[in-house]
């Protein structure tokens, strides 16, 4: 019997506490490793939220702790997705914000005054050295090897793909839910070796806390069952398996439906039926298992096979029958671009417009994971050597999170751990052998074999002896460390370069190497904040919405929670149409602000021109015969901005917008774009219904004021050609101006 | 556990002690057909006003004479309504004697029958019939200024229009009395020429300044008005904090003074015509052309000063730069708001520092004393040319933890430190809980309301006493609520819960 983790912590002669002790010490080491990769932002900037998601957090974390959770729970929030609103309460999962109001308020209780904001900036790295921890606890089940779970909890505490997520500011749901993951993960290892309603219990628990924290918890609702699946199918039935999940699945489901989110899709939605369908088989098994204990061993497998073949074939067909009728939802778009990418882009193309849901690039399995990606296989393949009940769940998770990764960049995130189990178990296997200092004696390595591995594979049943070189034991042993202070490098490369960005402060070097911070967004947000009307309706495109909400605090049209396609469709053509088909949705939906990001002038790519196309595809989507992709490109097919764009692009209101009065920056002629590097023609666009408001430093953020209706009662074409002096086209007239239908 | 709790009775036995010094402004209420008796008469009146920044600075100087039989000491000055509470750091001071400080000044409630507001001044001693005095009348007028035109462009001039009495409005009968006005520049495009008050040309121009009269008055009843505005160029912001709160806070332990300011900002200049133009104000910047908006705050720091930070709501301001004291010199925070404030646009933001508590702080009156006293500028605000004005100030001094027997006092000097009298400023007591405080800490909060940067140079100083026991309070609260900690875990961990029969 192998000593537990937890044992080897407490218990144990004082040689044994003394290695309890190290431990202790390592971890904790290891932990504040995880924390500190992750400050980079904070030290080179501040503390900020980070992106886009986590202003929505952050937001709706103030909004908890000063309303408190009854309010929140039934908040209904009026300044999002105007004139609609949002049941932001039932429409998020709360656990991130909890645990964070929880802090808060326990922090307060013990006087320390703490801003929110700190709680939420520092709770990822936070979360992410208890990952460190929990990932130790549970590699520590998959390994006797001593080594393995603290260079499980080392590789977690500092791999990049998971600090990806969790970088200070980065306030995310992922940031608490991959420690929930590891943890429940480890929980119900803990379950299935046990076989104890306890851990069971336990696993449910924090499995409800997963649900109630992030939407990827239906991965460990499918992992779970599948794991107990595999084992049926090897014959590996128990009664320790079948307490362990039947205590989970009754009591996590129930746990999972407490979120107004979550409702009753645990028993509605095809995500989920794997969970309950392994249910109904794991009560037939144990059935099964109980008559074999009366029934002579032919007849039962008769009937056990009849009994199976039976079961199944009524549950799929039930399965059916309910999907067709309705009863069970069907399965979700994002679930589908899972195993078709090319689904999302062309049936919902705002999955696919955002870049974390586009499919991997191989290198970046080697960006996130470093040389863990290649001791990744060996790893998994040792499981397959012992191949215990643990050892199943490893190579299971294996083979389904690489695909995920392989889909979507995001999920990237839920391959690291098990990435690290594996890498974990290969290293320390190959440390176990090569750092060992004495020579083996060939007799007593193989009498103990002998007595403890009887049961595994023919392959491990051969007595492993040991290295006797040392010149081998030094080469492989100094290879290893060299690996593994590259990987430190890369980490730390990694994180600096590529991961720690808020994305709202934009970092750039002048010529002496100082720092130079362009704050283009919050200056305007703050503008907008400052300057505006409490109730001041913003629109922009989505990506813009929660910072809005977060920083400038006005409501605004449309936000990156994206539930309502079609709205984001109207914003979408407002901004592609002409200004005589714009107007009257601006004035339909009480927009007072139009918000734009422009980076031609310093080079800034991820601008509102580079997701124009993306606008214009949500919008023909919806409208297909107004707007039409094709219309804005040339007719040799480019994307053009200059003087040879075609008319769609340089009348709509987002061109427009964007290069409203730039010109007049430039000597004449001379105007350049310099994210698209292109010239820009002589004049610039004139806008008719709406006024320049704002323009941060760098042309960032570039706000427009919608005109109110003309006081003459005129167009507003005609009013802004008469104040430049303008005579009247006649001929306008005889055909009828558009009439402005505004109520 | 005996320990820990007598550790918490004792903890909980000493009280905050009211201070005697701590006042709330109180006005006196007069008869509603009040009208102050004729007992005085201003021999000559000279008003200084000063146009150079955002707001009005008056100096009057007037020769007072008892005509009375008796001798008088409450002489009383009027100010319509309105304009009363926009009056701020009103003194009066002997002007033959200004180092004797100033006098004794009361508010009134406004009187129905008149409109008028008064400030009672009560002279040191009373005026005997017949004598004189000198009194020199000095306050600042808050967001009297008004630009005109209400709206320009961008790149546009600035002017204001200013509109007060040629005659000095007083209670009492004046025999002759003129008005300087000091503008800011020669650009003064519009202003009233009086007819009939008196020969020759008025007013009388000189450079940038202008005097309006002398009159003879003597015949003039007291409270007649002559209405006069005038227009100036004023191209500059006009810089009006509507709140600042203001926090210092006092750690023994640290050593440190920790400063922190809360402004919520706005100019009061023309607002624009159109909206914002970025391609106008980059090459406004460029040229360095004079312009209404705020562009840059310099704030002084005392030399010392460190870990200066500039955030508002939504975090850094990234445009800011500190430039530390050399030697003897102030440092300088130079704040650069996010974006030009220009007219009717609002800017709040927060600041803070430390500052080394020594050079603020010492003992009162012997080593062993508990009584501490220290001395710290009452506001301190950001120093510009055009002025800042303050609408209301709100300053917390938070001193340590335990800290009774608080009082405090303004500083007064020859000249005028910009402040009201001290019963024109309301402090209370009150206690704060932060950093894991048992009693919380004791809290000094002085309110004023009108002031102007002119209150920059005004220090205030608080005493109190602290003894070795409060210091150690909270190491004491620390350490046993450990042990308790300890003791539970302890105490947790011996319980058997298990159902297996052992």
């Amino acid at each position: 019997m192998a000593p537990s983790s937890l044992d080897v912590l407490l218990k144990g002669s004082s040689g044994r506490n003394t290695r309890g002790l190290l431990r202790v010490i390592i971890l904790v080491t290891i932990a504040a490793a995880a924390v500190s990769s992750r400050l980079f932002s904070v030290i080179r900037f501040e503390s900020i939220i980070h992106e886009f998601d986590p202003w929505f957090n952050f937001r709706a974390t103030k909004y908890l702790v000063e309303n408190g959770f009854y309010s929140f729970w039934d908040w209904f929030d009026d300044r999002t997705w105007h004139p609609l609103g949002r049941v932001t309460g039932g429409t998020l999962y709360p656990g991130l914000m909890v645990t964070s109001g929880i802090i808060y308020h326990v922090l307060l209780l013990l006087t320390i005054p703490v801003d929110i904001r700190n709680v939420c900036v520092l709770l990822a790295p936070g979360f992410s050295g208890l990952t460190a921890l929990a990932m130790y606890l549970l590699t520590s089940e998959m390994s006797t090897s001593p080594s393995a779970g603290l260079l499980a909890a080392a590789f977690m505490g500092i791999t990049p793909g998971y600090i990806s997520r969790s970088v200070a500011g980065s306030y995310d749901n992922e940031a608490i839910a991959i420690f929930l993951l590891v943890f429940t993960f480890y929980l119900w290892i803990k379950a299935v070796k046990n076989g104890s309603i306890m851990w069971g219990a336990l696993t449910a628990l924090f499995y409800g806390y997963m649900v109630s924290a992030w939407g990827g918890y239906v991965f460990i609702t499918n992992l779970i069952p599948l794991h107990v699946f595999v084992l049926l199918c090897m014959g590996r039935y128990s009664s320790r398996v079948y307490i362990s999940y039947t205590t989970w699945y009754a009591l996590g489901t129930l746990g999972s439906m407490q979120i107004p989110f979550v409702g009753f899709l645990p028993i509605r939605n095809s995500d989920h039926m794997s969970a309950l369908g392994v249910f109904g088989l794991i009560q037939l098994v144990a059935f099964a298992d109980f008559i074999r204990s009366y029934l002579p061993g032919k007849q039962f497998q008769k009937l056990l096979t009849s009994m199976i073949l039976l079961t199944v074939g009524l549950g799929l067909g039930g399965l059916v029958l309910l999907s067709v009728s309705g009863v069970i939802a069907p399965w979700s778009g994002r679930f589908y671009s899972l195993w078709d990418t090319g689904y999302a882009k062309v049936h919902i193309p705002i999955i696919a417009s955002v870049s974390e849901h586009q499919p991997t690039a191989w290198p970046a399995f080697f960006f996130d994971l470093n040389f863990l990606i290649w001791l990744f296989p060996a790893g998994v393949f040792m499981c397959f050597q012992k191949l215990k009940d643990e050892h199943v769940f490893v190579v299971i998770y294996s083979v389904l999170a690489s695909y995920f990764a392989g889909v979507m960049v995001r999920l990237m995130l839920t391959l690291t751990p098990i990435v690290c189990v594996a890498a974990a178990l290969a290293l320390s296997a190959i440390l176990d052998n090569f750092l060992v200092a004495s020579t083996p004696s060939p007799t007593a390595e193989s009498k103990a074999k002998a007595s403890t591995e009887d049961k595994s594979l023919r392959s491990t049943r051969e007595p492993v002896v040991g290295i006797y070189s040392y010149l081998s034991k030094a080469v492989v042993t100094g290879s290893v460390t060299l690996y593994l202070l590259l990987f430190v490098a890369h980490c730390t490369w990694v994180t600096s370069n590529a991961y720690s960005s808020p994305s709202v402060v934009l970092a750039s070097k002048l010529p002496d190497g100082s720092q130079f911070i362009i704050d283009d967004y919050r200056e305007a947000y703050y503008w907008l904040r400052q300057n505006t009307p409490d109730n001041a309706k913003i629109m922009s495109w989505w990506d813009y919405g929660y910072q809005i909400g977060g920083m400038a605090d006005r409501p605004t049209l449309v936000d990156n929670n994206t539930w309502n396609n079609t709205h984001i469709a109207t914003v979408g053509k407002a901004m592609s149409s002409r200004e005589e088909v714009s107007y009257p949705i601006l004035r339909q939906h009480d927009v007072d602000y139009v918000l734009v990001v422009f980076g031609g002038l310093l080079g800034y790519s991820g601008d509102d021109l580079n997701k124009f196309l993306w606008m214009v595809r949500i919008a023909e989507g919806i409208w297909p015969d107004e707007v039409k992709e094709r219309d804005y490109f040339t007719a040799r097919g480019e994307y053009r901005v200059d003087e040879e764009a075609t008319p769609a692009m340089k009348n709509s209101l987002m061109y427009k917008m964007s290069y409203h009065n730039y010109q007049s920056l430039f000597p004449a002629g001379q105007a350049m774009d310099r994210v698209r590097g292109t010239k820009l023609p002589k004049e610039s666009p004139q806008l008719n219904t709406l006024e320049e408001a704002f323009t941060s430093e760098n042309w960032i953020v570039r706000l427009y004021k919608v005109k109110d209706l003309d006081n003459l009662g005129r167009d507003h074409s005609h009013a802004v050609a008469f104040d430049k002096g303008l005579k009247r086209k006649r001929a306008t007239k005889h055909k009828g101006p558009r009439v402005l239908r505004t109520e | 556990m005996r320990f820990f709790t007598a550790t918490v009775l004792g903890l909980l036995a000493p009280s905050l002690c009211a201070a005697t010094s701590l006042t709330t402004p109180s006005r006196l209420d007069l008869a509603s057909n009040f009208k102050p008796p004729q007992v005085f008469k201003n021999t000559n009146l000279v008003r200084n006003t000063n146009l150079e920044k955002g707001y009005v600075r008056e100096t009057i100087n007037v020769v007072v004479e008892n005509v009375d039989s008796q001798p008088q000491r409450d002489y009383y000055v009027p100010f319509p309504d309105e304009v009363f509470e926009l009056v701020g750091g009103f003194e009066v001071r002997d002007k033959k004697a200004p180092e004797k400080g100033r006098f004794d000044v009361d508010a009134t409630e406004a009187v129905s029958s008149s409109g008028n507001q008064y400030f009672v001044v009560h002279l040191p001693e009373p005026l005997a019939p017949k004598s004189q005095i000198t009194l020199g009348i000095s306050y600042s007028v808050l967001s009297s200024l008004s630009p005109l035109p209400a709206t320009i462009g961008q790149a546009d001039k600035q002017y204001l229009s200013y509109s007060f009495s040629a005659y000095t409005p007083s209670a009492y009968t004046t025999v002759t009395q003129k008005t300087k006005l000091k503008f800011p520049s020669t650009d003064v495009p519009d202003y009233t020429t009086t007819e009939g008050l008196k020969s020759g040309s008025d007013p009388e121009r000189k450079g940038a300044t202008y005097t309006y009269g002398p009159y003879d008055t003597a015949k003039v009843a007291p409270g007649t008005e002559y209405p006069v505005s005038v227009r100036y160029q004023f191209t500059k912001p006009v810089i009006t904090v509507n709140l600042l709160e203001r926090d210092l806070e006092v750690s023994h332990w640290g050593g440190n003074l920790a400063t922190e300011e809360r402004y919520w900002l706005r100019n009061n200049g023309s607002q624009l015509t159109n909206q914002f133009s970025r391609v106008d104000w980059t090459f406004t910047n460029y040229q360095k052309a004079p312009t209404s908006a705020v562009r840059e705050l310099t704030y002084p720091l005392q030399p010392g000063s460190v870990d200066p930070y500039f955030v508002d709501d939504i975090g850094n301001v990234s445009t800011s730069r500190y430039r530390p004291s050399k030697g003897k010199n102030n440092a300088n925070l130079e704040l650069k708001p996010r974006y030009p404030i220009f007219g009717g646009w609002n800017y709040s933001f927060k600041i803070g520092w430390n500052n080394e508590l020594s050079s603020f702080l010492r003992r009162a009156a012997g080593v062993d004393s508990d009584s501490y006293v220290l001395k710290v500028p009452l506001i301190e605000g950001p120093k510009m040319a055009e002025g800042i004005q303050y609408e209301r100030v709100v300053v917390r001094v938070v001193l340590p933890e335990g800290s009774h027997n608080v009082r405090f006092e303004t500083l007064e000097g020859a000249n005028s430190n910009g402040l009201p009298g001290a019963n024109h400023i309301s402090a209370s007591l009150s206690s704060l809980q932060t950093y894991m405080d048992t009693l919380g800490r004791t809290t000094l909060t002085l309110e004023v309301d009108s002031l102007t940067d002119e209150a920059r140079d005004a220090t205030i100083v608080v005493t109190y006493d602290h003894t070795m026991f409060d210091a150690l309070r909270k190491p004491f609260t620390l350490f046993a609520g450990m042990v308790t900690v300890f003791v539970a875990a302890w105490g947790v961990g011996k319980i058997d819960i298990s159902i297996k029969k052992r």
